[in-house]
């Protein structure tokens, strides 16, 4: 059977011999032996190197600052990049890094398909908003880009992306809850030549642009990305004009290589071992009821990493990302976790794991499947696995420990409406406060309060008064949620609320699309509790417009009247005019059991409104006096009485033959885990607080553990009660124990249906 | 300290020039007929005014006057401090209380979220996971919530409740709060609730120190507002404290004009009102080398210069174009944004204290970690152990160690071979004179990097531009950063006013004073609502000029708008034709908007389609003084340039050409009209300068060598 045209889309990494071969002879490649990249003084590598970064800088400052987009200007979703001539990736930005998992892709299947036909020339740039071929990772992102020549010869590549407010398809912003294929979504466009010669071809840029409901936003867009990569291309240039192409060429594959060198020797510091993890997305479009499995195993062996997502649900509905996100997944967590303090040459870092996955799955969807939801949907969540991986890899080492990190910002909460102002004009918004998201506790400090999302690092909300100016809107408030950060020996990062009612609009309809409603995903690591569930309300008749003629305004949810919709993970609900939408985004998870935690930290929490009495007493057992201080005899009794109380209610299995550990070295698992020696010289899962043994590494120690269930609303005052409004599986709080001191080894809130996994195992 | 032409007869005006730092207060002082008298004498914190009078004593005593004599004659003394930036790092700050809309409390904690990260270099940004949020400008318990709304459009939507307002008051009052921060949603657009807010303290408070956002910066976006509002709260009255008996004591002594105080924008602002907008003086600190430039680039008649300074622990450029410093209208300071205007200063940690070191992947790295005055760089001898700039300046040949600072430091060459050797030589594999080299190198690209982006992010090609390089350790490095930067001449300030430069940049600058507003609109506009606006700032420029009590020798206006297309964020400043406006003049502004765009970010890119808007409105106002000091034209010089050679050491200066044997002169015996012919030292007490291979250096009449770059 001849292949499907759409098989012809797939960008995937490959060797670069094979990659070499099936380029057009037409097109010649400019490169350098491994011996001049052996051979570059340290001198001239970090010169030229200290350039390359500086040209990537200017190219974000001019992309930001000609961009027409509130989601650039805003918000940074958007990046770019610097690469060799086959696209590999030697600089990166700091923005939206899952993107960068998409560039060399785009460039690999440009090299190929439009090589011969017609042509890579200099001077030429192409576009791309299809997310099989890469380049982003749905057709929103839409990236140029632009091959660099040199006398002749392809040298490296340009490429600029950003986030665009809609490229048509049949919902606004090119987001449809009802999607079940990509053919009521944004036309993906595989690379097509937009400037040729130096010239803009205005036939290209009117078919791409007469598909938008914004076209003159997108064509602001257009232009920034290519004047981002003129740039770079200028800049360039310049720098092989003073060193010489071969020299800069060899310093752009040493960045490479230098990166890959430096995650590998972090990596093979590490001890080996793999961990499993499952995370899910609620509903998979309007109407669903569904909890939808990905499911991943790491394994770290020497200086590679595997990542195996073998086990994730087929793709349905519209929360699905082509291979791009999945891979994007996966770097969304690397970048920040492994490589903070690594050079972001992507290429060379990209070299340092595989990815194994069954095609047609939600994290590695076919065409035709709907991927608008791709960024925020799959591959946030496949970030979120391994995110979840990586710290408890990283929690196993004195050295490596400052960079454990649980979940953070575990979904996104997106939010889009459209409708027509008292002027008779159509308008089309988005809230965009959402950016504001808590970090994940670290295992040495608190996650960072209303910190911005894991993806775009350097990501931002918008004033409330911008996004007033440009949208028919009103604040009622826009502040941090109280016990919203998952509880932990360090806390969880908080999250946000915001309320905004319409304002100067005829009529409204917004859309909505989330996760993490029914049960948090961002989980906590070490016995941390999960962050605050994602809560999204419209209230009609609030009565909010008349009470701030009377000159009050309402404060919370409660003073809006009972006339909630609960907004489901897709929905389109219309909003009247005294209507009111009120957003409370996710939050970070925590680390360590909470009863842990510095009862004085506690209490400034309370100071603070980082964290209410109610839960500082129940979750953390911290027993405050009247001036708000720590009372730590209370404190102290109150965490006996905790830990009494986890003993009674908790369930054990049936007893297994018991384990028994030698004196020895204790080697790191997590805070509260160690790994002993066993009589026989293997090795056994201990409790650090009581040396207790718990299980033999490699066997289901979780198993064994007294744990308590109970409803969701155990995991804290901002975890969602009543997951039926939402899914039909039965969804529980889990806790798991220490037999003999019942210090919590692992929180969570997951299907009941979910079996006890082995977290964490030897190779 | 030289007085080239005495001048005392009775009547003459003085201009006073006096900046005073952390470590040193400078002064100079000049009158009409050219005579200039510079001082130099430590600063006396944390009393500064002490030496603020020490400065004054020096200069009259070579003036031959005293003090009150000389303080007669004063047409005004122009005032750089950094009481506001000193009190802000050290924390000695007022006890601030902040008052909002309600349902906005938490502006200053969400910070955007950007607060995680505003200020950081790229290279810290990067490693996500050791970002943090500073502590929130104003504690939770010192903040309160007002009911009260205002719309986009400046209506009224929700009466301000003045009761409430008013217990806020006395709760904020008894937790004993010295400073009051009122910053309003959308108040720049009504100030109505600020100003009754105002009022209400008044009578709740009296005395209290307040500051309203909508007077101090009406500008959108409430997070940079209310936190640049929360900052001036905290340090006015700690200037006040400061300027008051100042300039009680300066009138004591008979000063007969205005004292004015020095602002980050390169204006000036009287010390009456300069508490007031007490934030606006905090970059003082580092434009005052740049205005200083600009005066200089006045008299050499450069238009465009890249003003570069390399202290011991930063690397600081400002531009001047047209004979104007650039400006910006926002900066950060402690991860907080600050909305006032400043002069563009960008900076890097690459000072001649700035650390190099090999990373575990084998990149050499340079900066941003300073060694510092204390223990400074090994060959000081203090015990600095780590490679320093200077220690590699010094290796590679450039610096004398018998001739450091005119020979006050003596420098250990066996220290600093140590120290490159051990930290940059083994690991690379370098023998020590290539580490020099290299760390050298790095210096240089990476301060050559920046200088390009400040130039070329402002739109310009920097072969048009002229570098200025000051600070003790910039010559040393100037001629390799201004050909990175790919500029062709070079001229290192060194005449008698070198060690009072941004001094003597405030006494003989003008006045210069701005005032803007925003009412953003789309093309085409109305032209009579476009010349209500100029004409309105147009006076309230005219005023502030005349409130600064100087007799003015001429007055000039210039007007520009911010503008962009549709829906961008980000503005371009677009100069704006003299004249009256008609449809054809408001025209010509979109013109001359879309010429600048295309000029900033290359032919075709600019969008007519997306529309343009007007947003911002501005006109800046300069009075020309009464006394116009130039710089002392320095007389011929006795010798031949030949007699000012010392000898000869061998150099590296560039990877190309390796170790060359280059000669040493002592600037000393240079003058006016001598030529040195690359590669060459020149030895001067205060820094050393190099003359590259290829290059030729000439002493100009004031003394500076200029340097025309191969």
């Amino acid at each position: 059977m001849p292949a499907a045209f759409s098989d012809r889309f797939a960008g995937r990494p490959m060797p670069l011999d094979e990659l070499r071969r099936a380029i057009s002879p037409k097109l010649r490649l400019h490169t350098v032996t491994q011996e001049a990249i052996d051979g570059i003084d340290p001198l001239t590598y970090e010169v030229i190197r200290h350039r390359i970064w500086s040209i990537t800088d200017e190219m974000g400052d001019t992309l930001k600052r000609m961009s027409g987009s509130t989601s650039v200007t805003e918000v940074n979703d958007f990046d770019f990049t610097i690469g060799d001539e086959f696209g590999q990736e030697v600089q990166v930005g700091l923005f939206n890094t899952g993107l960068v998992a998409s560039m060399d892709l785009a460039v690999y299947w440009t090299l190929i398909n439009r090589s011969a036909s017609p042509g890579i020339d200099e001077g030429d740039m192409f576009l791309c908003n299809d997310p099989w071929v890469g380049g982003g990772l749905h057709q929103n992102d839409v990236a140029v880009l632009a091959p660099i020549f040199h006398d002749g010869l392809l040298f490296g590549w340009a490429t600029a992306i950003c986030h665009v407010a809609d490229l048509g398809g049949s919902a606004p912003g090119s987001f449809s809850p009802t999607a079940t294929d990509v053919f009521s979504e944004a036309v993906p466009t595989p690379p097509i030549k937009i400037v040729r010669g130096g010239e803009l071809q205005d036939d290209v840029v009117d078919a791409y642009l007469r598909r938008s409901r914004v076209p003159e936003m997108v064509g602001l867009d257009l232009r920034a990305k290519i004047g981002a990569n003129r740039l770079a291309v200028d800049r360039i240039a310049t720098l092989i004009g003073k060193y010489g192409p071969d020299l800069v060429k060899a310093v752009m594959k040493r960045m490479m290589d230098d990166a890959e060198r430096r995650l590998r020797a972090k990596l093979a510091a590490l001890p080996d071992g793999t961990w499993h993890a499952i995370g899910y997305q609620e509903q998979s479009r309007l109407g669903d009821r569904g909890l939808h499995k990905i499911e991943l195993r790491m394994t770290k062996i020497g200086d590679h990493l595997t990542f195996d997502f073998t086990g994730t649900d087929p793709q349905q509905g519209m929360i699905n990302c082509p291979y791009s996100g999945m891979r994007a997944g996966v770097m969304f967590a690397l970048l920040p976790v492994l490589a903070g303090d690594i050079p972001w040459a992507a290429g060379g870092l990209m070299r340092c794991f595989d990815l194994i996955s069954e095609e047609g799955t939600i994290n590695n969807a076919s065409f035709p499947a709907a991927v608008a939801k791709a960024p925020v949907g799959p591959a946030w969540a496949t970030a979120n696995l391994v995110a979840e991986c990586l710290g408890k890899m990283l929690d196993t080492t004195v050295e490596s420990r400052p960079r454990v990190q649980s979940v953070c910002a575990g979904t996104y909460d997106g939010c889009i409406f459209t409708g027509v102002d008292d002027h008779g004009r159509p308008f089309l918004g988005g809230l965009a406060d959402t950016m504001a998201s808590g970090y994940g506790a670290q295992a040495e400090s608190d996650g960072v309060d209303t910190a911005g999302l894991f993806v775009i690092p350097m990501g931002r909300a918008p004033d409330v008064e911008m996004t007033e100016l440009t949208q028919p809107l009103l604040y009622l408030w826009r502040r941090e949620e109280t016990d919203t950060g998952g509880a932990g020996r360090q806390r969880g990062g908080l999250s946000g609320s915001a309320c905004v009612i319409p304002y100067g609009v005829r009529s409204m309809t917004a859309m909505f699309t989330g996760s993490g409603k029914a049960a948090s995903m961002s989980p906590g690591l070490a016995g941390g509790y999960p962050g605050g569930t994602q809560l999204d309300l419209v209230v009609h008749d609030t009565g909010a417009r008349a009470a701030l003629a009377a000159g009050r305004i309402p404060g919370s949810v409660d003073e809006l009247g009972d006339s909630r919709c609960v907004v489901q993970s897709h929905d389109e609900l219309p909003v009247h005019p005294d209507s009111a939408m009120v957003l409370r985004w996710t939050a970070g998870g925590g680390y360590g059991d909470p009863v842990l935690r510095d009862p004085h930290a506690v209490a400034r929490d309370v100071a603070d409104a980082k964290v209410s009495g109610e839960a500082a007493l129940t979750l953390y057992g911290v027993v405050l006096l009247t001036d708000g201080s720590a009372d730590l005899t209370a404190t102290e009794k109150e965490r006996e009485l905790l830990r009494a109380r986890r003993r009674e209610l908790a369930v054990s299995p049936p007893a297994s033959p018991p384990v028994r550990v030698v004196p020895g070295e204790r080697r790191l698992l997590d805070d509260n885990l160690r790994l002993a020696p066993t009589p026989d010289g293997g090795q056994a899962v201990v409790c650090a607080h009581c040396d207790q043994a718990l299980g033999l590494w490699g066997e289901n120690y979780l198993a064994r553990l007294p744990r308590r269930t109970g409803p969701p609303a155990e995991a804290g005052p901002t975890a969602w009660p009543d997951p039926g409004v939402y899914v039909d599986a039965a969804i529980e709080f889990r806790q798991f124990y220490c037999p003999c001191c019942y210090t919590a080894l692992l929180t969570q809130v997951v299907p009941a249906d979910q079996p006890v996994l082995l977290d964490r195992a030897p190779v | 300290m030289a007085a080239t032409r005495p001048g005392r007869q009775a009547g003459v005006t003085y201009v006073i020039g006096l900046d005073v730092g952390g470590t040193f207060t400078d002064a100079v002082a000049a009158d009409p007929s050219g005579a200039l008298y510079t001082a130099k004498t430590p600063s006396t914190p944390p009393d500064f005014a002490r030496g603020f009078e020490n400065a004054l004593d020096l200069l009259a005593e070579q003036a031959g006057l005293s003090t009150e004599e000389l303080l007669a004659r004063t047409s005004h003394v122009a005032h750089g401090t950094t009481a506001a930036l000193n009190a802000l790092v050290t924390g000695n700050v007022a006890t601030v209380g902040f008052l909002t809309t309600r349902g906005h409390g938490d502006a200053i904690t969400i910070m955007n979220v950007e607060g995680r990260y505003l200020g950081l270099s790229p290279h810290e940004a990067q490693d996500t996971l050791r970002t943090r949020k500073p502590e929130p400008l104003v504690p939770r318990s010192l903040r309160r919530e007002v009911t009260e709304r205002i719309d986009r459009d400046g209506k009224v939507v929700v009466t301000l409740d003045e009761q409430e307002v008013r217990t806020h008051l006395r709760e904020l009052v008894a937790l004993g709060v010295d400073a009051l921060a009122v910053s309003l949603l959308w108040s720049f657009r009504n100030q109505a609730h600020e100003l009754r807010i105002r009022e209400l303290a008044a009578e709740e408070a009296p005395g209290l120190y307040v500051t309203l956002s909508s007077e101090l910066t009406p500008r959108i976006r409430e997070f940079a507002r209310a936190a640049t509002t929360i900052m001036n709260a905290q340090v006015g009255p700690t200037l006040r404290a400061y300027l008051d008996p100042l300039e009680a004591r300066l009138r004591a002594r008979k000063l007969a004009g205005p004292l004015l105080v020095m602002q980050g924008s390169g204006g000036t602002v009287s010390a009456r009102r300069a508490p007031e907008v007490a934030i606006t003086t905090v970059g003082s600190v580092l434009t005052g080398g740049v205005v200083g430039a600009a005066r200089l680039a006045e008299q050499l008649g450069h238009p465009n210069v890249v003003s570069t300074d390399v202290g011991g622990t930063t690397f600081l450029v400002g531009l001047i174009v047209d004979g104007r410093p650039i400006s910006t209208s926002g900066t950060v300071l402690g991860q907080h944004p600050l909305n006032t205007p400043a002069l563009r200063v960008h900076a890097i940690g690459s000072g001649g204290g700035a650390i190099a070191s090999v990373d575990r992947g084998g990149n050499l790295r340079v900066g941003p970690e300073s060694a510092g005055a204390s223990p400074g760089p090994a060959c000081y001898g203090l015990g600095g152990t780590m490679p320093t700039v200077t220690d590699a300046d010094l290796v590679t040949g450039i610096l004398n160690p018998d001739f450091f600072l005119g020979g006050r430091q003596p420098l250990s060459r066996d220290l600093a071979e140590k120290a490159l050797l051990e930290h940059v030589g083994r690991p690379l594999g370098l023998a020590v004179r290539d580490a020099a080299a290299a760390v050298f190198a790095v210096q240089n690209g990476q301060t050559g990097d920046l200088a390009r982006k400040v130039v070329v992010e402002a739109g310009h090609d920097p072969r048009d531009f002229v570098v200025y390089a000051f600070g003790g350790a910039g010559p040393m490095h100037s001629f390799a950063y201004a050909a990175e930067l790919g500029a062709r001449e070079l001229v290192v300030p060194l005449g008698p006013t070198a060690g009072v430069f941004s001094a003597y940049g405030l006494a003989a600058s003008a006045v210069t004073v701005s005032a803007e507003l925003s009412d953003p609109a789309p093309l085409p506009l109305d032209p009579a609502r476009v010349q209500a606006n100029f004409d309105a700032l147009a006076d309230r420029v005219r005023t502030a000029l005349a409130d600064q009590e100087i007799d003015f020798a001429s007055v000039s206006l210039r007007r520009e708008v911010d503008a962009r297309y549709g829906p961008q964020i980000s503005e371009v400043t677009t100069p704006v034709a003299d004249g009256d406006f008609d449809e054809a003049a408001v025209a010509g502004i979109g013109d001359a908007f879309e010429a600048q765009y295309a000029r900033q970010f290359g032919p075709g890119t600019g969008y007519r389609e997306a529309g343009i808007q007007v947003i911002t409105y501005r006109v800046h106002g300069v009075g020309t003084l009464p006394v116009d000091p130039d710089l002392p034209v320095l007389p011929k010089p006795a010798g031949r340039v030949e007699d000012a050679r010392k000898g000869s050491r061998p150099v590296f200066l560039d990877l190309r050409y390796g170790w060359a044997d280059t000669a040493v002169y002592d600037y000393r015996a240079l003058g006016p009209g001598h030529v040195i012919t690359g590669p060459a030292i020149v030895e001067v007490p205060t820094t050393t300068v190099v003359v590259p291979s290829g290059a030729e250096g000439t002493i100009d009449r004031f003394g500076n060598l200029a340097i025309r770059l191969a």
